[in-house]
């Protein structure tokens, strides 16, 4: 039923975005928010609070993103919070960025990183990985305090751990 | 001379030709009445006689017997009671024995329980000293794990500077860039 309900509010969203010209623009915003909404338990709980009035918690989403998102990205980010499905958005944006990619014959290479990265960086992050995968990629980079330092990259099954959280995790089973 | 007669003249010595010997005639005439009177007595008087006798006889005879007869009885019960007094005695040895052994079989059984019982909650005690001890390292190793983990994460977080993380960045670049 989850599936179901993931690829309807993909397939929707697609369209609406292609509609508006918007594909590359939304499908990045929402991948960002589902990254905020996993890593913000505030976020998360306030979106998910069914005693809150839902016209109050799409109030919530569109300050959040009015002004900075594509005004197609706080509809549809709206329209999950208001039909009681939020709890989706993580999984509704990871395959709505998937669909995106496949469209461009990309692969989604997400990269986490300890800081933010430059434009300079990602475009040398997405041209090492596409060396090191042979494949074209869309790159999506999320800010991770957790990861530390370094990066984690993942392109589909395979990660490419090179990250200072790895290691201390490696140091501290050695306990 | 009647009968009566005669035995007087008879006691009389003075009438007798002898003094110890009566005359011929009484003497014929007491002998046919000793024959008369003994014939009478062996006629009717000794059947009667010997019928008392043998009466007598038989009934001596039948109290002989039954004296024996309850003699034998007699024998008979002692060497039944002798006997029964026997196998009384034998029984209360026989039961003393077995409730000396039952009770030796109890004691040893119990005292093996106590044993196994004593034993086995030795070996659970020392079991869970054990666990518990390595429960309590292996808390202690993963606590000191974890607080040399967060102390370590806290002192390289303090570490990287921008400078660092943006060579950690290169140095992904780098790597993953030669890796092919």
């Amino acid at each position: 039923m989850s599936s179901q309900q993931v690829n309807a509010y993909v397939n929707a969203m697609f369209d609406i975005a292609i509609a508006n010209d918007s594909v590359a623009v939304v499908e990045d915003e929402m991948f960002r928010l589902a990254r905020a909404y996993e890593s913000n338990e505030a976020l998360r709980s306030s979106l998910s609070d069914s005693t809150l009035p839902t016209d109050r918690r799409q109030k919530i989403v569109e300050q959040l993103l009015g002004g900075k998102a594509n005004n197609v990205t706080v509809q549809l980010a709206s329209l999950l919070v208001g039909t009681g499905h939020v709890s989706l958005l993580p999984q509704v944006a990871d395959a709505l960025v998937k669909r995106a990619s496949s469209e461009k014959q990309l692969e989604v290479a997400e990269v986490r990183s300890a800081v933010a990265l430059n434009d300079a960086q990602k475009t040398r992050i997405a041209e090492a990985l596409s060396k090191a995968t042979g494949k074209k990629l869309n790159l999506k980079v999320v800010v991770d305090p957790n990861v530390i330092g370094g990066i984690v990259a993942t392109v589909g099954d395979e990660v490419i751990d090179d990250s200072v959280r790895t290691r201390l995790d490696q140091v501290k089973s050695r306990f | 001379m009647n009968f009566i007669s005669i035995v007087l003249a008879a006691e009389d010595p003075s009438q007798s030709h002898h003094w110890l010997f009566p005359e011929i005639g009484e003497i014929i005439y007491g002998s046919i009445a000793s024959i008369v009177i003994f014939s009478a007595l062996y006629k009717f008087g000794w059947p009667a006689a010997k019928k008392a006798l043998e009466t007598r006889t038989a009934k001596i005879q039948k109290e002989l017997d039954d004296s024996a007869a309850a003699r034998r009885d007699a024998e008979s019960d002692a060497v039944n009671i002798r006997k029964a007094l026997g196998d009384i005695a034998g029984e209360r040895a026989r039961m003393l024995a077995e409730a000396d052994t039952q009770a030796a079989a109890v004691l040893a059984e119990g005292r093996a329980r106590i044993a196994a019982e004593v034993a086995d909650m030795e070996a659970r005690a020392t079991a869970e000293i054990t666990a518990a001890r390595s429960r309590i390292g292996d808390e202690l190793r993963a606590e000191i794990a974890r607080l040399s983990a967060a102390a370590t994460s806290d002192a390289v977080r303090a570490t990287l500077d921008d400078r660092t993380q943006q060579e950690l960045v290169d140095s992904f670049i780098a790597k993953v860039g030669a890796s092919r």
